[in-house]
């Protein structure tokens, strides 16, 4: 891994407001370096998805800036580079959802490569073996041209992260991608995460799966309310946390 | 939710059937066949009814026939001015519904306004619009120093026709593309945009790909439709199939065998259209079954 003396996630004082009064972000600040794994724990409505959506700008942020890999927006500017350097930072950000959204009018192959052919301009052909590269690495070869709604949870998921993987991307953004999947799925995905961690990935995720933040995280971090509670390495969060209500959610999560 | 159907469908193990289990399943498919019988019975009652009544009423057959070939002379100008009509509703409903849902202030509120417009007024009374209304336009502007103008505006039946039933249709289509795209789940638009599509990619690749499965079914239903309300360009004196009927009926005072026929045909064609929408319809779904 190379040593970077830039992080390649460099989040400042975000502030997200919904509808004038829905205050879901209250100056988050967060950087990531280049191969990190970071895991976002925290109650339901604290505000981790909406955190991992501003970073792709899939929601603007109300204030602060967010710079993915060098490229960075700030907060209500208006420029004409503007919708340009968005795109550059979704294209540099591959990002799985909670239900999957994989592409039902395409086959699992064709959702692969549609990134690199529709956004990076690539020919198909050219396009074609990475996506069979990738097919192999998550092991559904075998399902290469079947459509979707064929697949169980866990493989849509698999694909899911092979059609972001197929854009070279810089970061991953995992936002509760096993929450949606029957328990015994669950194993399949995470394990696709964790091998992904192990190849140098830097990885933000959302997740519930407590062997994945314990032993695949770098850092831990907790919100509540839109700001950090407490941020450490998992060691540091599961077995000595500082503040009583992480130690409340974590008895709470944990059972 | 999204379905969670495992790797390979189990075979059922059939001898673990129990006998009592077997009877019921004979029960139900007795149930399926007898159904089916009766149905087909019910249909073939009806139809024999319907033509033993044409017959007891005199309906001259000989007549009909002898005059088949002129009326079917006019299926042409009524396929001809359907195809181009539905042609242009279909460009004016995409573009439309893409007006309808743009954020662009002028062009939502021309979207807005056609389809409040030409929804609310009969489509009577814009074919007469087209054809005897816009040649006065064109003369008052040709007055206000204009030159060429009147000449343009003085449209045949035919384009007359068919722009009042494309602009007509386009309209209520325009309602129909717009929910069918916006039936599409907001995560599908999501996906697209985390990939790094623009809002145009994402709309082309994404969204119209599967809002046109959504809308195939009500945009034959317009086409049906269309093909009928074609036979109001005879208002403009267009040899079509319904006003040769009709003038035929008149002079030899055999209306009722003239409509019958043309009604017969009309039908025909739209049977043929319905098999076609179902053919593209079963296309349309290979892959996305399943179990979703």
């Amino acid at each position: 891994m190379m040593e970077n003396s830039n992080p390649m996630i460099k989040i400042t004082n975000v502030h997200k407001v919904f509808n004038k009064k829905l205050h879901v972000l209250c100056g988050i600040d967060l950087e990531v370096n280049s191969g990190e794994t970071i895991v976002i724990l925290g109650p339901s409505g604290s505000g981790k998805s909406t955190l991992l959506r501003c970073i792709n700008l899939l929601e603007e942020p109300t204030a602060g800036s967010i710079e993915v890999d060098g490229t960075i927006i700030h907060a209500g500017e208006n420029s004409k580079q503007r919708d340009a350097q968005i795109l550059d930072i979704r294209k540099k950000t591959g990002m799985c959802f909670q239900s999957f959204n994989l592409f039902p009018h395409m086959t699992v192959l064709e959702n692969i490569i549609e990134g690199p052919v529709t956004v990076l301009k690539q020919q198909k052909n050219e396009a074609i073996p990475y996506a069979e590269e990738l097919l192999d690495w998550v092991g559904l070869t075998e399902k290469r041209d079947e459509h979707p709604s064929r697949l169980s949870g866990g493989q849509q998921q698999r694909v899911a992260i092979a059609r972001s993987l197929a854009m070279k991307p810089a970061v991953m953004l995992f936002d509760e991608p096993t929450s949606a999947l029957d328990p015994e799925l669950i194993g399949e995905v995470v394990d696709v995460m964790e091998r992904l961690a192990k190849e140098g990935m830097t990885i933000i995720a959302v997740t519930h799966e407590m062997h994945f933040a314990r032993d695949v995280a770098d850092r831990v971090l907790i919100m509540e309310q839109g700001v950090w509670l407490e941020e450490g390495t998992p060691e540091q969060i599961f077995s000595h946390p500082k503040h009583q209500r992480t130690r409340q959610f974590l008895t709470h999560i944990l059972q | 939710m999204e379905n969670t159907t495992t790797d390979q469908q189990t075979p059922i193990i059939l001898s673990r059937i129990p006998p009592e289990a077997e009877a019921t399943l004979h029960g139900i498919e007795v149930k399926k066949t007898r159904y089916r019988r009766n149905l087909i019975i019910a249909f073939a009652v009806l139809i024999t009814l319907m033509v033993a009544t044409l017959i007891i009423i005199g309906l001259d057959f000989k007549f009909m026939i002898k005059w088949v070939p002129f009326i079917l002379t006019g299926i042409g100008y009524t396929l001809l001015v359907s195809f181009l009509a539905i042609s242009l509703a279909c460009f004016l409903s995409v573009a439309g519904a893409l007006g309808r849902l743009s954020l662009n202030p002028v062009l939502n509120s021309i979207a807005t306004s056609y389809v409040s417009l030409v929804r609310g007024t009969p489509l009577l009374v814009q074919v007469y619009m087209w054809y005897i209304a816009l040649p006065q336009i064109g003369k008052s502007l040709e007055d206000l120093g204009i030159t060429g103008v009147q000449a343009l505006f003085t449209l045949p039946a035919i384009p007359a026709g068919i722009l009042a039933l494309g602009v007509c249709y386009g309209a209520y289509m325009t309602e129909t593309v717009r929910a069918g795209i916006q039936s599409i789940k907001i995560g599908q638009i999501e996906a697209a945009k985390a990939l790094g599509m623009t809002n145009s990619q994402a709309m082309r690749r994404i969204i119209f790909p599967q809002a046109v499965r959504v809308i195939i079914p009500p945009v034959s239903n317009e086409f049906i439709a269309m093909i009928k309300d074609s036979s109001l360009v005879s208002l403009m004196g267009v040899w079509e199939l319904s006003f040769r009927a009709i003038k035929i009926g008149r002079r030899h005072f055999q209306s009722l065998e003239m409509l019958i026929m043309v009604a017969m045909i009309y039908w025909v064609m739209c049977f043929i259209l319905q098999l076609v929408q179902e053919k593209i319809e079963t296309h349309m779904a290979r892959g996305d079954r399943g179990t979703s």
